[in-house]
């Protein structure tokens, strides 16, 4: 057995994911990912009227709010086999979209480009040199001299200040650090960019939703936003044009500067668009749906198996059985009571701890599998969804970063590439770009709607006597989200969500095979066991939100972080 | 002046719900002027960084990892809170004060003043409800701040009577 390595951010009462990897050779050769804490936040919503659901789902996590808020309510609707008016369905895409861009950018600048970039190299840059490469990517024009200059001058004095803060735990100087001072600075002045333009989009959701986190303007049968055109109070011709123009200034963003930032990165690390692929089942259901329920979306859904693109097959609307009838959770790795797989109309969630145990239960998340099988959920399941469903924007924008970055690399790169730890990234970047166009035509076709005098907003739900079954799912910026709820009159008697993270950072299952962020390690190098960056990279690159958020401040405590070497 | 008061916490954590309910005592006991907003944003980590951007004051209501008896109260200054850095995070959910703030000294536009009114919590689980000591806390962590808004010209003003705090959570 080689050298084993725990990552673990575990505070007091905090902690959301540990990896361990076993190391020999320099390389992974074994990988257990542990959710830390318990997820069964479920159990609070036994008994509750269904109505009320999405406002205590939005509460199980602070950063997804917008999500579990849309997919309990999709799930209620589901389950009453209802219709929800044309405008609800648009205002709650605009949400939709501008959520999954303000996501995209904080996950690349704000999360993952410290793993990539060596901030202390951005002092040695020469600023024209910076922005000559910028220039090379796109006419933006925050890559001027100038503003290069400016930001090398204020990453001086922060250092000389001795007070290099959000940086300090950046891994500089390390060995696995590849970039010419020049991409370093740019890459810092985009970051300072980004934390602009992700508030900026975010703006979209505080409007139509009333605050965020935690929208307030949604209800089960459609949403909360009066429209009238000539009253100041609700959404108004005023308030509609200050979306568009906040699309306006956000697509420069994402398309002159995320996307070819990504490209330029992917160019400068070519190996890891080898490493950190792992599972390559995906799965992505369909979003933006264009009709009153779910038949018809601006963003097409379906599973590719094995990697092989001609084995897709559609999910194409909210009641899709193919979808319904393939996903089940197994505990027989989780610290639950049973060894079962069931589907999540069945689950329980019954906590039963034990020690860590690799070779029994080792985590408190379930293993979610479609067709038994582990599948991988988020931006390049979609991606790749979106280009075997022959979705036009998906491929344009697809064609656009990879052309680019073969450019910049001097070799051609395909689809193979994707299935990686930079494949990721790249593939986050594009569905931005496409999050983006269709974040306009849905504003198009709200604007349009009204235009033709419908107002509509809400149809009153009406419980039956007896039990109704009922899902909801959503392509949420991590990937696909669902929610599953058993009414039984009127109240809810079951309720399960299977999110995200679970599909990429579940354990393994009854049948010992190894969920997609364990499987993703396997093979990545590590050139320094006491600084595991290249773990964090390929764990970041899948955008991990785990454990729904307990989050107790630490001011007082020196090691609240902790990389520990066995 | 613009002074943001926000609650950070998750109502469905038990304990944790502390900086939502803070929240909910102080807008059923006080009305607040111009150029101060009273807000719970639950858990947003990194979405914190919007309520700290043009703002030239913010005071915070959370719990705090601290040596102590539940319920009781640390107070932070900006100084001490950034003292420290970041641990390196796996997933967005982790606290996101300390890297917001700091995010904004370094690009140049932080806050001027930050107050952390900080309880330190009991039980933190999957289950509502805060127990007696962080109840009890609640109206003093509610003087901490009021006491600040006076402190900074800005005193609110009190309901006659004073409303019922919304804990819509325990509902």
């Amino acid at each position: 057995m080689g050298q084993r390595i725990t990552v673990d951010p575990i505070t007091r009462i905090e902690g959301h994911l540990r990896i361990d990897v076993e190391v020999d050779g320099g390389r992974i050769t074994n990988a257990w990912s542990t959710g830390t804490m318990w997820r069964g936040i479920e159990v609070i919503l036994k008994g509750r009227d269904p109505r009320d659901a999405w406002v205590f789902t939005q509460r199980f996590c602070g950063v997804c709010t917008t999500v579990h808020a849309i997919a309990s309510v999709r799930a209620v609707e589901h389950a009453l086999k209802m219709e929800i008016p044309l405008n609800a369905q648009y205002i709650r895409n605009l949400i939709i979209a501008a959520h999954a861009m303000h996501d995209h950018i904080v996950h690349f600048y704000q999360l993952s480009a410290l793993d990539w970039v060596d901030v202390v190299s951005a002092l040695k840059a020469d600023p024209a040199g910076a922005a000559k490469v910028g220039q090379s990517l796109s006419d933006w024009p925050g890559n001027s001299v100038q503003e290069m200059q400016a930001v090398k001058d204020k990453l001086a004095s922060f250092v000389a200040g001795g007070q290099l803060g959000i940086f300090t735990n950046g891994y500089w100087g390390h060995p696995a650090m590849k970039l010419p001072p020049e991409v370093n600075l740019l890459a810092v002045a985009h970051y300072l960019q980004a934390l602009d333009y992700q508030r900026k989009v975010n703006q979209i959701v505080t409007l139509l939703g009333s605050k965020t986190p935690n929208i307030q303007n949604l209800a089960v049968g459609g949403v909360a936003n009066a429209i009238n055109l000539d009253s100041s109070s609700t959404l108004n011709m005023v308030k509609l044009y200050f979306i568009k123009d906040v699309l306006d200034e956000v697509e420069a963003f994402v398309k002159k500067v995320y996307l070819p930032d990504v490209a330029a990165i992917g160019s400068m690390y070519p190996a890891w668009l080898g490493y950190g692929s792992g599972v390559t089942n995906y799965m992505a259901v369909p979003e933006l749906p264009l009709d009153g329920n779910g038949t018809q979306f601006d963003l097409p859904g379906g599973t590719i198996m094995g990697g092989d693109m001609s084995s897709f097959k559609p999910i194409t609307s909210f009641d899709d059985p193919y979808f319904r009838e393939n996903v089940t959770e197994s505990i027989a790795r989780s610290w639950y009571d049973g060894d079962w797989n069931r589907h999540p109309w069945e689950g329980e969630t019954v906590p039963k701890h034990t020690e860590w145990t690799p070779e029994a239960k080792y985590s408190w998340v379930k293993a979610p599998r479609f067709a038994g099988k582990p599948t991988q959920v988020g931006p390049l399941a979609a991606v790749l969804v979106g280009v075997a469903a022959g979705h036009e924007p998906t491929k344009k924008y697809l064609t656009e970063a990879v052309s680019l970055a073969s450019k910049l690399a001097g070799t051609q790169l395909g689809v193979q590439h994707l299935h990686s730890t930079l494949g990721r990234h790249l593939c986050r970047a594009v569905r931005c770009a496409v999050m983006f166009d269709a974040a306009l035509h849905q504003w198009e076709l709200l604007v349009g709607n009204i235009g033709k005098g419908d107002v509509a907003i809400f149809n009153p739900p009406v419980f039956p006597k007896g039990e109704q079954r009922g899902f909801g799912f959503h392509e949420a910026p991590r990937g696909t989200l669902s929610h599953w709820i058993v009414i039984d009159n009127g109240k809810i008697k079951n309720y399960q969500a299977v999110v995200p993270s679970t599909w990429n950072a579940g354990p393994r299952d009854e049948k010992d095979q190894r969920g997609p962020y364990e499987a993703s390690l396997i093979g990545n190098p590590i050139a320094d066991p006491k600084l595991p960056l290249e773990v964090l990279r390929t764990i970041h690159s899948f955008d991990p939100c785990l454990a729904c958020a307990v989050h107790t401040i630490d001011v007082e405590g020196n090691e609240i972080g902790r990389i520990k070497v066995l | 002046m613009t002074i943001a008061v926000v609650g950070l916490g998750n109502v469905l954590e038990g304990d944790d719900a502390f900086g939502p309910w803070v929240i909910q005592w102080l807008t059923a006991h006080y009305e607040f002027g111009e150029g101060v907003s009273v807000e719970d944003l639950g858990t947003p980590g990194l979405d914190l960084h919007p309520f700290l951007v043009d703002r030239e004051v913010i005071v915070v209501v959370d719990t705090v990892r601290s040596e102590g008896a539940p319920g009781e109260l640390r107070l932070y200054r900006k100084d001490q809170i950034l003292k420290h850095a970041p641990q390196p995070r796996l997933s967005p959910h982790d606290p996101g004060l300390k890297e917001s703030l700091m995010a904004l000294e370094f690009r140049g536009d932080p806050p001027r003043e930050v107050l952390l009114v900080g309880a330190i919590p009991g039980t933190v689980d999957h289950l509502i409800g805060m127990t007696p000591p962080l109840l009890a806390a609640v109206p003093l962590a509610g003087a901490e701040v009021v006491k600040e808004l006076e402190r900074l010209g800005h005193p609110p003003v009190p309901r006659v009577p004073p409303g019922e705090p919304d804990i819509w959570w325990e509902r």
